[in-house]
């Protein structure tokens, strides 16, 4: 052992190597402090006399001097400037491309002996298990009421067409049995995922479209309560102040009158309207109507008007239906707030509240009809009133054990009035008969490429959680390699 | 001399000398032997005490008789024999037991045996395992050549195997006997149902296979519920769609632990093998599916001086 470590492990190192290190720098520290020796060794000053030194090389800007130690370099993974990148988007370009609805596509094979709804397709129980078409004048219609969602693959197919599953047959015949007894059918379609509940609400469109229903469509309720369309009080409303959204109201008129205008046109008006500033006269056709909501400023008026034409009893109005997608977004307190800040309920909303009074069966449908809404799940707000209401109704109409709410849960007395009468539809997966007939149909159509047989069916029927429809679709078109 | 010496040396430690055997046995013989030769000759050779006969004066001193050699013969060996023959080796154990299971063979040979199909199987140790067990560096020939002779041994007809024989070769066993280890077969219930258990990484599943039409539940919910990707909604269906029984039968599974893709791992191992209850004929076919064989990769554990498993702090300069 050398001296110097046994004078280390003693205790006196420190004494004797401090003359060493000073021996190299200059003795201008504190002779008392050993950290003023530690410090003469930073490279602290040289270090930052390297970096603002301008380099010469492009790597040594880069990477600096090899013995510069380490530093963050948060622009390391930064590429290099790439020069002209092309014009960007239009604003609301990228918007439009996300939200456009492609309903055809050339490069699919047009499917032979494919056949067209007819009115009275959707009430025969043998068109069950059956892919049949949309008319292209019922195409437009429902474009135009924006019946078709960009979840939706229709992109891929020549023609929409869509499959006729029993809960179709089923609800067009309980439309058309309240149709015909002048009643309204209040049904609300829920179920998992996936499972269909817009395309029911699509069919029933179409099925209404076709029999010359008046069609009003509200194609998703987060659009009237996320605070993302313009909203006024309604004077002279109180306890609670009702809110108009014009905007959203005028929009709705619009699409209603384009997509309902064959019908419009030989309804005449029975009432007079004097609260509008338009003078419409009775016996004037209802188009003239709708037509007359050019600006927002009247909108909410005009569809109180229209929604009065249309309730006239017993002048020969055809059905009406009145659709929602997206019904836990109104069954909740909105995003909307008062004047004294205070949150708005959604059915505070005078639109909302039209709805969901004709879901309750406050509203009469002198002329019978149907209001349909949907559940959401995978965009959904957890709206525990709404899922108490179905699980109840739904109970109550299987005779099973009618769900008691729970004890530390806040329900809402709104919602649970709201749902209190209607009825549920739960739908669920299809049958491997009504799996298989989709699949030749994507099969005939050049997206399923693959023989159509009971293994195959079987196989995509299990891995879509035994028949979920848009689980069979990802598990059979979307995993494909195309 | 030596050189023979050093033959019959390793000829004995070996135990291939013929004429070892009798010379052990007539050790004593041979002991008996030196003293007889002694007493012999100290009753020629002796001076007596006694007084002169007057009759035969010194000049009828008669030179000794010749000495004859022949008679004379001593004993090979000063000191007995060592009890083993590896004695004066520094790794005696292996070669005792095999000289040991040669005298066997030797003595017992003759034994009726029986067709080697039909022998009982055992595991015998290794010759990796003799090496730890007697700390000896045992020859890989001679490991050969001893476990022919325990697999010729263990060959006799068992109602006439000797006990010495039994005991011999009882050394030679592992500790562990893996062909004791007989897998239980899957019972069906009464109600149709075969569980079977699989694991993989942390997830358990047990799944009940039972014929039906194709309906998958796991954990209470379908297979689209429970597995969001289809990737995994197939792993865990694989035994099915592997052998074309989707539509064939149904499954109701109970999974925990893990991820999503160890539980849908999982249940590939636990419905394959509720599926070869019902149907064993398909075990090659799940084999060749990758059904059948439980995946031991786990998480691997993180060391010390490592960020990670194997993730090494990066390199600073000082």
């Amino acid at each position: 052992m050398s001296a110097p470590n046994c004078l280390r492990g003693l205790g006196l190192g420190l004494g004797l190597t401090r003359p060493v290190a000073l021996r190299n720098v200059a003795v201008t520290a504190a002779p008392c402090a050993a950290a003023a020796a530690a410090a003469s060794f930073s490279t602290s000053a040289y270090l930052q006399a390297i970096i603002a030194r301008p380099k010469k090389k492009a790597v040594e800007v880069a990477f600096g001097h090899h013995r510069a130690g380490k530093k963050m370099k948060l622009s390391k993974f930064k590429k290099a400037n790439k020069g002209d990148r092309g014009k960007a988007p239009a604003p609301g370009e990228r918007k439009a491309y996300r939200k456009r609805i492609l309903l055809s596509n050339n490069n699919a094979i047009p499917v032979a002996g494919l056949q067209d709804f007819a009115p009275e397709t959707m009430l025969d129980p043998s068109s069950a298990a059956k892919v049949l078409s949309i008319p292209d004048a019922v195409v437009d219609q429902l474009r135009t009421i924006e019946a078709f969602k960009t979840t939706q693959s229709w992109s891929i197919f020549r023609k929409p067409s869509m499959l006729v599953r029993a809960e179709t047959v089923e609800l067009a015949t309980r439309m058309q049995g309240a149709a015909a007894n002048k009643q309204a059918l209040r049904l609300v379609a829920t179920g998992d995922k996936l499972t269909g509940k817009s395309m029911l609400l699509l069919q029933a469109m179409t099925h209404g479209l076709l029999n010359d229903w008046i069609v009003l469509n509200i194609p998703e309720g987060q659009e009237l309560t996320t605070a993302s369309t313009e909203y006024a009080a309604i004077p002279g409303t109180a306890n609670p102040v009702q809110y108009m959204q014009q905007n959203y109201a005028l929009r709705l008129i619009q699409n209603f009158r384009k997509a309902n205008e064959k019908v419009l046109v030989r309804l005449m008006t029975v009432f007079a309207h004097p609260e509008l500033p338009q003078n419409i006269p009775v016996n004037s056709p209802l188009l003239q109507l709708a037509n007359s909501a050019k600006e927002p400023e009247n909108a909410w008026p005009i569809f109180q008007a229209l929604w009065k034409e249309l309730m006239a009893p017993g002048r020969g109005r055809p059905p009406v239906l009145f659709t929602l997608d997206g019904l836990p977004h109104i069954m909740k307190v909105s995003d909307y707030r008062s004047a004294t800040f205070e949150p708005v309920h959604a059915h505070d909303l005078a639109l909302v509240r039209l709805f969901s009074d004709c879901l309750s069966g406050a509203v009469a449908f002198p002329n019978g009809g149907a209001v349909i809404a949907a559940t959401t799940r995978s965009n959904g707000p957890r709206t525990p009133s709404m899922e108490l209401a179905l699980a109840q109704r739904e109970a109550e109409q299987s005779k099973s054990v009618v769900p008691a709410p729970e004890a530390f849960v806040k329900y809402d007395e709104r919602v649970a009035a709201a749902l209190r009468t209607v009825q549920v539809m739960r739908l669920k997966g299809v049958s491997k008969l009504e799996a298989r007939s989709l699949m030749e149909y994507w099969a005939a159509s050049g997206v399923f490429r693959t023989t159509v047989d009971e293994a195959v069916v079987t196989e995509k029927w299990t891995l879509g959680g035994s028949g979920i429809l848009g689980e069979i679709e990802r598990a059979a078109l979307m995993t494909m390699r195309l | 001399m030596m050189a023979s010496i050093r033959q019959n040396l390793t000829g004995a430690l070996r135990g291939s000398c013929p004429s070892l055997r009798g010379q052990w046995q007539t050790l004593d013989q041979q002991f008996q032997a030196l003293r007889l030769g002694s007493f012999a000759a100290r009753s020629s050779r002796c001076v007596s005490t006694a007084a002169p006969n007057p009759d035969q004066p010194w000049g009828a001193i008669q030179a000794a008789p010749e000495i004859d050699v022949a008679r004379l013969r001593v004993a090979k060996h000063a000191r007995p024999m060592p009890v083993s023959p590896s004695y004066f080796s520094r790794q005696p154990h292996f070669n005792d037991s095999y000289l040991t299971l040669q005298k066997m063979m030797q003595s017992y040979g003759n034994l009726p045996t029986i067709p080697a199909s039909e022998v009982e199987r055992i595991a015998w140790n290794t010759l990796e395992d003799i090496r730890q067990t007697l700390g000896e560096p045992v020859k890989a020939s001679e490991y050969v050549r001893c476990i022919e002779l325990v697999k010729r041994l263990h060959q006799i007809h068992p109602k006439l195997k000797p006990e010495p024989v039994k005991q011999a070769l009882a050394a030679f066993k592992r500790n562990v006997q893996p062909f004791t280890n007989v897998t239980n077969p899957i019972p069906i219930d009464k109600f149709g149902r075969a569980l079977g258990v699989g694991r993989r990484k942390s997830s358990v599943a047990r799944a009940w296979v039972v014929e039906g039409n194709g309906e998958v539940q796991i954990n209470g919910k379908n297979l689209a519920d429970a597995f969001g990707r289809v990737h995994d909604r197939e792993s865990a269906v694989w035994p099915l769609r592997a052998t074309q029984r989707v539509d064939k039968y149904n499954v109701w599974a109970l999974v925990e632990g893990g991820g999503t893709t160890g539980q849908a791992e999982a249940l590939t191992l636990a419905i394959a093998k509720a599926l070869m209850a019902h149907e064993p004929a398909l075990k090659p076919a799940l084999r060749r599916a990758g059904c059948v064989t439980r995946d031991p990769r786990k998480v691997e554990r993180k060391k010390h001086g490592h960020v990670k498993a194997r993730k090494m702090p990066a390199w600073v300069k000082r």
